[in-house]
């Protein structure tokens, strides 16, 4: 497959402009759009407001919340491509529309500039955030 | 979408494209020839195609210019002629339909992305793209396969397969740097910013343009000057947002409670173009004092470097905040226009209230607020306004900030044991001259809520317990009613230096506190005033119980040496002198309020002298039921616990004012 090397790459160019000029440029901005289309915009919104945070356990393991628009928490897993959105469930998963909701985009995003929250965590309350998701599809 | 945000540049950007692109479509249909300038244009011969998700990848030769020219059938597939993978949106491939042969001209501008580990280029944001009819049999054949669909195998992409944005060299820099720093893989490069020339010499007066133009990772260099309008403390919490309200806590376990409470100093400041920021400061020790802090920094100007973007926060997210903004609408002073020059008209009013805010706080270590403690307070600060009780419970509107001067009268602490004593909320009855004097329709006493995160300072704690104390009330919000004090409410002993104080009444009150008399608009958690005549006694719950007479313990102890002695554990030593409570409640007939029952809890102290004698009256139990009927109680100051409608029925409890 080609367009997840294509958006990696483009990502790894958007973290590399921003780290040499704390910009980034209008071009890599156009490809946001281009390869991830309706989901760009709303990504960078959710960065411009610093709504990601990086959960991190003494063990390593670590997992995303994402302050969503309308005020809820979504959690993005770390080690694949995962979003609680129901945009992720319905444009990734069943339509597979698109690589990523705009939930995992932004934290992409927030990683390449620097923009993630930190909040360490014990393993119980990482677990505990795990199992509420796992709850509330229940 | 935040102004001057990525998201509102992107979407600047994205229409400027869009109608970019329907105004060269347009060209090309009604010029109906290839357009002369070549510059630029990539010329593809369409090998395979493909989907995936909605991008169509095409894999195709690249021809040299002049083959454009050659006919179709002459572009015969060269191995040696490059390979591209061209991506086309969803949009341009339906209006392409291209299949596996067709030429397409691609042009400028689009943009070529060179991958880690592949050979073949990718060539994105195709927008300007059109297919090459060389010659009428393919034109013909257009036609027919116009008609036909055709499938285009969809490839799936692995969830499996995340990104990875850190090079090899990355990762080892944020494996080896300090964790507690946030943004890890900035941390190898700030030996680089340190050694650009730095703009120290520059101070800035604008909040916005530093946010905009310096970006997330932090200003090290730029200053900026503002006025520091407010000084408060904000519980500290982890991963503290003001935009939690509703939603799930990050941590589904709460925090350790054991931790001692964590307080941060914070400033509300304001640049000359009006706009407002919130900085969170360094904790705050119980020992240090507010007071000293806004006596000595509010309305001083200062400036502000390295500060580091916590958060962007808009009116819906963050109530509290706003409304003490709001109090500070419109400014004092003509501010600042944005884009107009300097000299230009200053103007203040029509301008809207803010509707986002930015909170900052200092970057690990350091702190770079230097306020100028010795200048003159700023004509921009707006202290205060100060009002009498009267008028603010005359107020409209709901969540007002308000300021007000007046005597505490009796402290009760929430009795929900769940909740840790930190976190109890508390109500203070208080009032002033304006309350006290008036004579009908306005309680004489109110009510004030003080929730858990309004940070009271240990000395005010510790006055508030002692004696009734004036205090001063700064930004409490006003609203449904009631008063109470939130986050960012200030609760200071001394008289403010400088406040609006017209119609405010800072004198001390004359003559004794009255409270309100009990009668029919008495409401529960109120205190009143009443009198009445005991006209039954509650028996069972007579109790009286021995207390230390150095600190009051009511839980005494038998000593283990002597049984007959009494043991004081907070104390550590024998009590030799205990006095003894005794609590009773009493059915009182009021005159105020004929039709309700009305219960008083009433307690009383006295000394051992008395002791043996009403053990002995108790004993007979004679004594409380003759004696206490009929008696008159005059005066008895009460809070009130309930109040009930069928039956008529209100609960009290006798208290002590402050």
């Amino acid at each position: 497959s080609t367009l997840p090397a294509v958006a990696e790459e483009l990502l790894r160019e958007i973290k590399k402009a921003f780290q040499e000029t704390s910009q980034v440029p209008d071009d890599l901005l156009l490809g946001l759009k281009f390869i991830f289309g309706p989901s760009a915009v709303p990504a960078l919104d959710l960065v411009d407001q610093r709504s990601v945070t990086r959960v991190r356990a003494p063990s390593g393991r670590i997992l995303y919340q994402v302050l969503g628009s309308s005020g809820k928490l979504y959690t993005c897993y770390s080690s694949c491509h995962f979003c609680t959105c129901p945009a992720f469930g319905f444009s990734v998963l069943q339509k597979s529309e698109s690589l990523l909701c705009k939930h995992i985009l932004a934290v992409y995003l927030s990683q390449a500039m620097g923009a993630c929250q930190e909040l360490a965590v014990s393993e119980e309350q990482l677990t505990n955030i795990l199992l509420a998701e796992e709850e509330d599809e229940g | 979408l935040c102004r001057g945000g990525l998201a509102e540049r992107l979407c600047q950007l994205q229409n400027r494209e869009r109608s970019a692109i329907s105004f060269w479509r347009h060209q090309c249909l009604s010029d109906d020839k290839i357009p002369s300038d070549k510059s630029g244009v990539l010329i593809v011969k369409i090998l395979e195609i493909f989907e995936e998700c909605t991008i169509q990848v095409a894999i195709c030769q690249q021809l040299e210019q002049s083959s454009a020219m050659l006919s179709h059938e002459d572009a015969v597939i060269n191995a040696e002629e490059p390979i591209l993978k061209v991506l086309f949106t969803r949009e341009t491939a339906a209006h392409l339909k291209s299949r596996p042969q067709d030429v397409i001209h691609i042009y400028p501008p689009w943009q070529k992305l060179l991958l880690q580990n592949a050979d073949v280029p990718v060539i994105m944001n195709t927008h300007f793209s059109q297919k090459v009819l060389l010659s009428e049999h393919s034109e013909a054949r257009e036609r027919t396969y116009g008609l036909t669909k055709m499938l285009i195998r969809k490839n799936i992409i692995s969830l499996a397969q995340t990104f990875r944005l850190d090079d090899f060299d990355d990762k080892l820099h944020q494996e080896s740097s300090d964790n507690q720093v946030p943004c890890a893989p900035q941390t190898h490069k700030n030996s680089d910013s340190k050694q650009r020339p730095s703009a120290l010499s520059a101070v800035n007066d604008s909040l916005l343009e530093m946010v905009e133009s310096q970006g997330a990772v932090g200003w090290r260099e730029v200053q900026v000057r503002v006025i520091i309008q407010r000084v408060y403390c904000l519980p500290a919490r982890e991963g503290y947002r003001s935009h939690t309200r509703g939603n799930q806590p990050l941590c589904a376990t709460p925090v350790a409670n054991s931790r001692p409470p964590n307080v941060r100093l914070c400033l509300l400041v304001q640049d000359a173009y009006g706009m407002f920021s919130e900085v969170q400061l360094q904790s705050l020790s119980s020992t240090d004092d507010i007071e000293q802090y806004c006596r000595r920094w509010e309305g001083k100007s200062c400036c502000l470097a390295g500060m580091k973007i916590l958060q962007r926060t808009t009116r819906g997210r963050a109530l509290g905040l706003f409304s003490l903004i709001d109090s500070l609408w419109p400014p004092v002073v003509p501010v600042k226009v944005p884009g107009q020059s300097q000299d230009s008209e200053m103007m203040t009013t029509n301008i809207p209230p803010p509707s986002f805010c930015y909170i900052l706080t200092v970057q690990s270590g350091e702190i770079h607020v230097e306020v100028d403690e010795e200048e003159q307070i700023s004509n921009l600060y707006q202290p205060p306004a100060v009002h009498g009780l009267k008028e603010i419970l005359r107020m409209d509107g709901c969540n007002e900030r308000c300021s007000f001067w007046a005597q505490v009268l009796y402290q009760r602490l929430q009795s929900k044991h769940s909740v840790p004593i930190d976190q109890r909320e508390m109500l203070l009855f208080v009032t002033d001259s304006t309350l006290q004097n008036v004579v009908h329709g306005i309680p004489r006493v109110v009510a004030v809520s003080v929730t858990a995160s309004c940070v009271l300072s240990m000395e005010i704690k510790e006055a508030l317990s002692a004696d009734s104390r004036l205090v001063f009330f700064k930004d409490a919000l006003w609203g449904n009613g009631r008063i109470i004090c939130v986050e960012r409410t200030v609760l200071l002993l001394q008289k403010p230096l400088l406040c609006s104080a017209a119609g405010a009444d800072l004198s001390e009150l004359t003559g004794p506190v009255r409270l309100d008399e009990l009668d029919s608009t008495t409401q529960a958690n109120s205190i009143c005033a009443l009198r009445g005549t005991v006209v039954g006694v509650n028996e069972s719950t007579a109790f009286s119980w021995p207390t230390c007479n150095r600190c009051g313990n009511g839980k005494l102890e038998l000593c283990p040496q002597d049984r007959e002695l009494l043991y004081c554990n907070q104390c550590s030593e024998v009590v030799t002198t205990p006095v003894l409570k005794m609590q009773l409640e009493v059915f009182l007939s009021c005159p105020s309020l004929f039709e309700s029952t009305v219960k008083v809890k009433v307690w009383h102290e006295i000394s051992m002298a008395l002791f043996v004698l009403l053990t002995l009256l108790l004993f007979l139990q004679t004594y409380e039921v003759q004696s206490v009927l009929g008696k008159e109680v005059g005066l008895l100051n009460c809070y009130v616990h309930s109040v009930t409608s069928h039956p008529n029925c209100v609960v009290l409890e006798e208290i002590v004012l402050l």
